[in-house]
């Protein structure tokens, strides 16, 4: 499985399909930060940062996903052995770039963007609210990679569709339920965030996992 | 004098029971109730018209597709695919492009360089994917359905823009990898295996297949050392009686 992933991480790096997402994420980084945020704020900054990256994971499983000419992906599906250690080996490889990504998001702040270092309890429920984000923008990603939607115009409407979708019926009273990016938001906002982090975590988990089955499955004849 | 110990495998027959396929739930039946046998060291030739289904079964004998009802069984473990387009739009040189694919099946790159003098194609290994012609692409194809030696090579017409050399070479591999127990499927426009000793042939169309059994004349490869002045005469008396000869260096 490890060749496999690198071999999709070093098209997907080579192809400069990167670039796109990190642009995304470098302006965004840009907006969030471009004043200093109080003593205190991080978490609130860190729960935004979070909810809002989930379109830029998205984006970036999307082009990873995408990289490979159709009849490469069959051709990795029998040297792989199985074609679903190509589909599995592809989530891997979306979810080792998102982790990089995220990454970069939690850091960058620490260096410019916070006046003070958060608390370890406050960076460690921002490192949790940025691992949820990218879970649930990797299986976003896939769900509206070419495969399942056969054409670039669709793909961009279900990616960048599906998010707003998101965004905003986690605002419904059903938000709790759905997956809780404005929950999550209030919560890191009012200090509440430690206390409902399981809840949260429970939902985005259960959506992630419901789009990525979703995705294995709609694969199987999608090859 | 000493006795030699004769161990015979008897392999199981791939087996294709009651195979429907089609790639959507409401869409067409591509194939229906297809039942095939293919025992091992088969070489089987594909044909039909163009869409009557045959990249469609390709497909499900490689496992890329599970069929929509029915099943596959006795399936070899390595799988070789080359497809009727190799996808040169990537962003690797041959060698490495070859050496992840290698990596991939955790086989060691060493057999890219061997299959590449065979197929004529040692002086691409450097070369950009994108910048190889239709020909040349079409053996990096091959050369990576050959890197672990295939328990079944499935090949997606394979003589398609080839030369001369790859075309009367191929037929050639294709006859060793059925001589050690593999199976062999080939679609093929240009009835290139038409006079292949003991190839099936395969008729796709209508959403079924008809099978045509070759007739089964069992092929061996057998290596002769002779002296280095005397190979070419050798040669040519292998030659005059019939036999398929190939120099290995």
């Amino acid at each position: 499985m490890i060749p496999l992933v690198r071999f999709k991480l070093a098209a997907y790096a080579r192809s400069h399909r990167l670039l796109q997402p990190m642009i995304g994420l470098v302006a965004m980084l840009i907006i969030f930060y471009s004043s200093t945020v109080p003593p205190g704020k991080e978490l609130p900054s860190y729960g935004d940062s979070a909810g809002l990256l989930i379109i830029v994971f998205a984006w970036a499983a999307r082009g990873l996903l995408d990289t490979e000419p159709p009849t490469q992906r069959l051709i990795s599906m029998t040297a792989a052995g199985r074609p679903s250690r190509e589909i599995v080996g592809g989530l891997l490889a979306a979810l080792v770039v998102n982790v990089g990504m995220a990454a970069f998001a939690v850091a960058l702040p620490l260096v410019i963007g916070f006046s003070a270092f958060p608390g370890p309890g406050d960076l460690a429920l921002g490192i949790a609210l940025h691992l949820l984000g990218l879970s649930v923008g990797t299986a976003l990603g896939a769900l509206s990679s070419m495969p399942i939607v056969l054409s670039p115009g669709t793909s961009m409407i279900a990616l960048f569709g599906g998010y707003l979708a998101m965004l905003l019926l986690s605002l419904t009273p059903f938000g709790g339920f759905l997956v809780p990016i404005m929950p999550w938001m209030r919560a890191a906002n009012t200090g509440t965030l430690g206390a409902v982090l399981p809840q949260i975590a429970a939902a985005t988990l259960l959506w992630t996992a419901v789009g990525m089955a979703a995705y294995l499955r709609l694969r199987r004849n999608r090859p | 004098m000493g006795w030699k110990r004769v161990i015979t495998v008897v392999l199981p027959a791939m087996r294709l029971s009651k195979v429907s396929f089609r790639y959507s739930r409401r869409g067409p039946w591509v194939l229906r109730d297809v039942e095939l046998a293919i025992r091992p060291g088969s070489v089987v030739e594909v044909t039909g018209r163009n869409g009557a289904g045959k990249s469609t079964l390709l497909r499900l004998l490689a496992g890329i597709v599970p069929p929509s009802k029915g099943s596959i069984s006795e399936r070899p473990r390595v799988v070789g695919y080359a497809p009727d387009v190799f996808p040169v739009d990537q962003p690797f040189t041959v060698t490495a492009y070859l050496t992840h694919m290698a990596r991939i099946r955790g086989v060691s790159p060493g057999a890219m360089e061997r299959l590449a003098e065979r197929l004529d194609a040692a002086h691409l290994l450097e070369q950009p994917l994108g910048d190889l012609s239709k020909g040349s692409a079409q053996k990096i194809g091959l050369i990576q359905s050959l890197l672990a030696p295939p328990g079944l090579l499935i090949l997606d017409e394979p003589f398609a823009g080839l030369d001369a050399h790859t075309r009367t070479e191929l037929p050639v591999i294709i006859g060793e990898v059925a001589a050690a127990g593999g199976i062999v499927v080939v679609s093929d426009h240009q009835n290139q295996l038409e006079n292949f000793p003991g190839a099936d042939h395969w008729l796709v169309a209508g959403g079924t297949v008809a099978v045509e059994a070759g007739e089964r004349l069992r092929q061996a490869v057998i290596e002769v050392l002779v002296d280095a002045e005397h190979a070419d005469e050798v040669e040519q008396k292998l030659r005059a009686d019939g036999y398929t000869t190939r120099r290995t260096a």
